[in-house]
């Protein structure tokens, strides 16, 4: 694999950006970790650093006509060199200033919010390994080295999720998470050995050339791979039937969940989908498990954020059905409206949730309808700000959603899947529909009257930095506001993908934004009286129906279907047999072995009397047994 | 040569037998020894007769080997005897493991 175009300069630059951050955690977790500013300043330099790095390359290469890569051999064995290396093309180089800027936006927030912490150092520690690990991910050019951070960022996440970890529901929800998504990679893992067996290589760009795969492999193979590293996906992304997770995850510190949600964990997974776009069209039929799964997961993830009563859990919701949306534009065969939803919805689910943090910093509890009686209202820049961020997962005009959101409308409608693209318009009617129950209720709340103002209440909880959080907040605005106007440069840019197919023709449908509009606007108005009006009774139309209520707010009994399976299969049968066998066969081994042993105890014991004459005998007598069976017997 | 090989290999097997009995039968360590001494030189002694009878240097060249090594052990265990007779104020071969402890303590 030779560079296209030797430029060193990059690789020199990717490389210091990658390499920060672990810098910056190995420092942290070995000798800083008490000192929390230094330790907060070391993370945040090498991130800040990181960006920059990310902007230069980005501006560097804005007209790059073919990938970069630079490889070096890692490891070889016998017949097979396993090699590491950085690819830069523009879908790696967004997604890698992507990654930079949340994390290092995250991270300056986070020194408002995690203040006073007693593990704020190791805070600081886990979140640049967080982002080392999703950086070197998105500029992998090998699956393997994919899969390897791609384990990483699961640690990761892992350590932050249970970052309270003496909170029993924190620890579990950090197990949680490891264990579910670790699902989804044992297939992820049994795709990769049965590519390599096949292919002889992970290399993306040698994934993604339909000639070359189309060569070695038969159709049939190709459908099976992709579906097993389909499954990883599924198990990082929290698709159906591996998203019970995510929504547990809200028991880390409220940046976590916001750089979890909107950059690292959970996009790796339709990044990954994006990076191997090439390889997984040419299986029609993992394509359409693709829709299929992105779909269904868009709208049972929508129903639950209808009836959810914790803010982050709406949040967290409305991610996984963010996360189907993208996976049905991939899936509908348009790289760049996923890619592009990646990205808007980076921004603006970074701000939702950022936004929620403040709420939650100033009124100590997650339930919006307690925010809203203690006055979250009077927290002017979270609340527009969450107006903002609401709008574009909404599809508002002219926030960046809107235009990402119409895009994947668009294709859907054209790819000829009429169940899907009218399964995403309910999608986007219950999105827009949860997104401003949620505000409605935190601006109009009921019997507020009698509640004290933020300003007396937050007590303890203010414990300074409130510059830095809505410094960060703003900015996070602006970039939702602005960002959806550069959908024509970052096309062109995308379009340049090597993914090996053609990019399809974007679509146009004039009706189409006028229609997405008016079914938000609907919504909108559907939410303003269920519970912005003045008489308005706060309980929606779901709640009214008790069934729907139950199924919703018990997340389709997916959990409890979890429970019943692990319960039946797992502890019951499987378990079973492996006491049977620690019992019997293992235990028995090994009380035989002991009884064994003190038996053949006894006998020595009885030979060895301590009498070297004795022993003398025996010995004397052995030799001459031995001398008389060779000269007659041999 | 005029002693026949037969001869000598009898004078051989007979030195080493006393040798066995010795240290088989009697009850003192030093007398062990020697009876270990006596039955290398009956194997020297069939060395040199072999070697004559042959015509064949290799094996006196052993019997210097064994002299060496029979020098060594002899130091090596007269060393032994001392220090176990130090401790057990005995140099009985059987002598008990507890006997051994007792004296090990002192």
């Amino acid at each position: 694999m030779q560079p296209a175009t030797p430029l060193p300069n990059s690789l020199i630059v990717t490389a210091a950006a990658l390499l920060l951050p672990l810098l910056a955690f190995g420092v942290i977790m070995l000798a800083t970790r008490s000192r929390h500013r230094l330790s907060a300043a070391i993370s945040i330099g090498a991130a800040g650093l990181s960006l920059l790095a990310a902007v230069y390359l980005l501006v560097q290469h804005w007209q790059m006509q073919a990938p970069l890569i630079f490889q070096a051999v890692w490891m070889v064995s016998g017949q097979m060199t396993i090699p590491i290396g950085i690819m830069l093309d523009p879908i790696s180089l967004s997604m890698f200033a992507v990654v930079a800027t949340i994390s290092f936006l995250v991270q300056v927030y986070s020194l408002g919010y995690m203040a006073g912490d007693p593990g704020f150092g190791r805070y600081y520690g886990c979140m640049s390994l967080f982002a080392w690990a999703m950086l070197t991910l998105t500029v992998s050019s090998s699956l393997l080295q994919i899969y390897i951070f791609w384990e990483l960022v699961g640690l990761a996440s892992y350590l932050l999720i249970g970052f309270w970890f003496d909170k029993f529901s924190a620890s579990e929800a950090g197990k949680k998470a490891f264990v579910m998504t670790r699902t989804g990679d044992v297939a992820f893992l049994l795709g990769l050995v049965l590519l390599w067996l096949q292919l002889g290589t992970l290399d993306i760009p040698v994934l993604t050339d339909p000639a070359a795969v189309g060569a070695q492999l038969s159709p049939g193979m190709i459908t099976l791979t992709a579906l097993l590293i389909f499954g990883g996906i599924v198990g990082k992304s929290a698709q159906f039937p591996l998203l019970t997770w995510l929504p547990d995850a809200m028991e880390g510190p409220t940046p976590v969940s916001a750089l979890l949600h909107s950059a690292t964990m959970v996009a790796a997974g339709v990044y990954l989908f994006s990076r191997l776009f090439g390889f997984f069209s040419l299986s029609p039929t993992a394509m359409a498990v693709c829709l299929a799964i992105g779909t269904i997961s868009m709208l049972l993830a929508s129903t639950m954020a209808m009836v959810a009563r914790d803010i982050k859990q709406v949040w967290a919701y409305s991610t996984i059905s963010q996360l189907g949306f993208m996976l049905m534009g991939l899936g509908a065969g348009s790289l760049f409206a996923g890619a592009f939803h990646l990205i808007t919805h980076a921004g603006f689910k970074a701000l939702l949730f950022l936004c929620a943090g403040v709420f939650i910093h100033h009124c100590g509890t997650n339930d919006m309808f307690e925010i809203g009686r203690q006055g979250g209202r009077r927290l002017k820049s979270a609340v527009v700000c969450t107006i903002i961020g609401a709008g574009a997962l909404s599809g508002l005009p002219p926030l960046s959603g809107f235009f990402s959101k119409e895009m994947i409308l668009g294709h859907l409608l054209d790819s000829g899947h009429p169940v899907a693209f009218l399964a995403a318009a309910v999608g986007a009617f219950l999105t827009t529909y949860y997104s401003f129950r949620l505000i409605f209720i935190i601006l109009f709340p009921r019997d507020a009257g009698d509640a004290p103002p933020a300003e007396s209440h937050d007590g303890h909880h203010h414990a300074g930095g409130e510059y830095s959080m809505t410094t960060v907040l703003w900015c996070l605005a602006g970039v939702t506001v602005v960002l959806g106007f550069f959908q024509t440069p970052l096309h062109d840019f995308l379009a340049r993908t090597d993914t090996g197919v053609q990019a399809a023709t974007p679509a146009h449908h004039s009706w189409l934004p006028v229609a997405a509009c008016l079914l938000a606007a609907v919504a909108i108005l559907q939410a303003w009286f269920e519970y912005g009006r003045k008489k308005a009774r706060q309980i929606g139309w779901v709640e009214q129906i008790p069934f729907l209520a139950d199924l919703f707010g018990n997340r389709w009994y997916l959990d409890r279907l979890y429970r019943y399976l692990l319960d039946t299969l797992v502890y019951r049968g499987v378990s079973r047999l492996f006491t049977a066998n620690d019992r019997r066969v293992i235990d028995g081994a090994l009380d035989g072995l002991g009884r064994s042993t003190i038996g053949l105890g006894r006998v020595i014991d009885w030979v060895h009397g301590g009498m070297i004459q004795y022993r003398l005998m025996i010995m004397v007598a052995a030799v001459i047994g031995l001398i008389l069976f060779i000269g007659w017997g041999g | 040569m005029i002693v026949p090989l037969n001869h000598i290999l009898l004078l051989s097997g007979l030195l080493f037998s006393l040798g066995m009995f010795c240290t088989l039968a009697r009850r003192n360590l030093i007398m062990m020894l020697l009876g270990i001494e006596i039955m290398l030189n009956a194997a020297a002694v069939g060395f040199v007769g072999a070697s004559l009878h042959w015509q064949q240097m290799e094996g006196q060249a052993i019997v210097i080997f064994i002299l060496a090594v029979a020098a060594t052990e002899v130091s090596i265990g007269l060393a032994a005897i001392l220090v176990v007779y130090r401790r057990t104020d005995s140099v009985d071969p059987d002598m008990d493991a507890a006997l051994w402890e007792k004296g090990g303590s002192r």
